[in-house]
């Protein structure tokens, strides 16, 4: 199967802005500057999927900037309480609902997929792998004018 | 009459957006109930019928499907009607989770107006 990666990119990046702006109430735009992967403590919320390609979508982001994320997910402010777990959920959900908003858009180029439950942990230089032979798009993003997330997209040829 | 609504959904974030989408949506509801799983969707639905639940499809342990077949099975929850909302849209998967029993689907990201659109026919 050839995968045209414009049209990849195209898809992660119009999946993302749409469900950012329908269900979390952010803009989202992509960096014009060459930033490298987030620093310091973040959340990395991925999905994985199989079919006729395989890989797995991520979102990472600084820890302010996820419970930024969280709170507009769940019409909260800055004044109440957020745990940790509803922080790590809602980071799960916005790789659930990018993968789906995505596979919509990508579907007459990648297939059918089969996407897994998504998966969220937290820490340092977090990365995801999916070993050799994976190719991989990386989109930076300005979230809300104030915060910025790499949006990640490592794949290869399923076994269909 | 305000109708009875059960969310069931693994994520607890997802639920309560949901449940704020309802309320955004100025639908009659009355009683709202959560479930984070399928078994316990099923032991609240058999301790109690809702008029309408709202379903997540890939969850864990129990799929939205299998669920929906499960409460099909309940004689006490013939009348409950069936929504699934998930981020899938195959139309593969849309058409099973139909077959399965659902009564009809909203695709995430969603808005008021699409929970609007969808649960005003079923409850009126």
């Amino acid at each position: 199967m050839m995968v045209d990666e414009a049209c990849l990119n195209e898809a992660l990046l119009a999946g993302a802005a749409e469900v950012f702006e329908t269900m979390i109430f952010m803009d989202i735009r992509e960096s014009v500057e060459q930033e490298q992967h987030p620093k310091g403590d973040t959340f990395l919320g991925s999905i994985t999927f199989k079919g006729d390609m395989e890989g797995c979508l991520g979102i990472c982001c600084s820890v302010s900037c996820a419970k930024a994320i969280a709170r507009n997910m769940l019409g909260m402010t800055e004044a109440d309480e957020l745990g940790e777990a509803e922080i790590a959920d809602a980071m799960g959900e916005v790789a659930n609902m990018v993968m789906g908003s995505f596979k919509s858009r990508a579907q007459k180029t990648v297939g059918n997929l089969n996407v897994s439950i998504p998966t969220v942990v937290r820490g340092r230089a977090l990365d995801a792998s999916l070993g050799e032979h994976a190719s991989r798009i990386v989109i930076n993003v300005n979230i809300a004018d104030e915060h910025t997330a790499e949006l990640s997209l490592l794949y290869r040829q399923g076994s269909g | 009459m305000a109708k009875s609504i059960m969310i069931v959904d693994d994520s607890a974030t997802m639920r309560k957006i949901i449940m704020k989408t309802v309320r955004a949506a100025e639908l009659d509801i009355g009683e709202t109930r959560e479930a984070g799983n399928g078994a316990e969707a099923l032991e609240k639905l058999k301790a109690s019928a809702v008029d309408i639940m709202l379903c997540d499809i890939n969850m864990p342990e129990m799929t939205g499907p299998e669920l929906v077949k499960k409460v099909r099975e309940l004689a006490s929850c013939a009348k409950t009607k069936i929504i699934m909302v998930s981020t899938e849209t195959a139309q593969g998967i849309v058409d099973d989770v139909l077959a399965s029993g659902a009564n009809g689907y909203i695709s995430k990201p969603f808005t008021p107006e699409k929970f609007k659109e969808k649960l005003t026919p079923l409850l009126n």
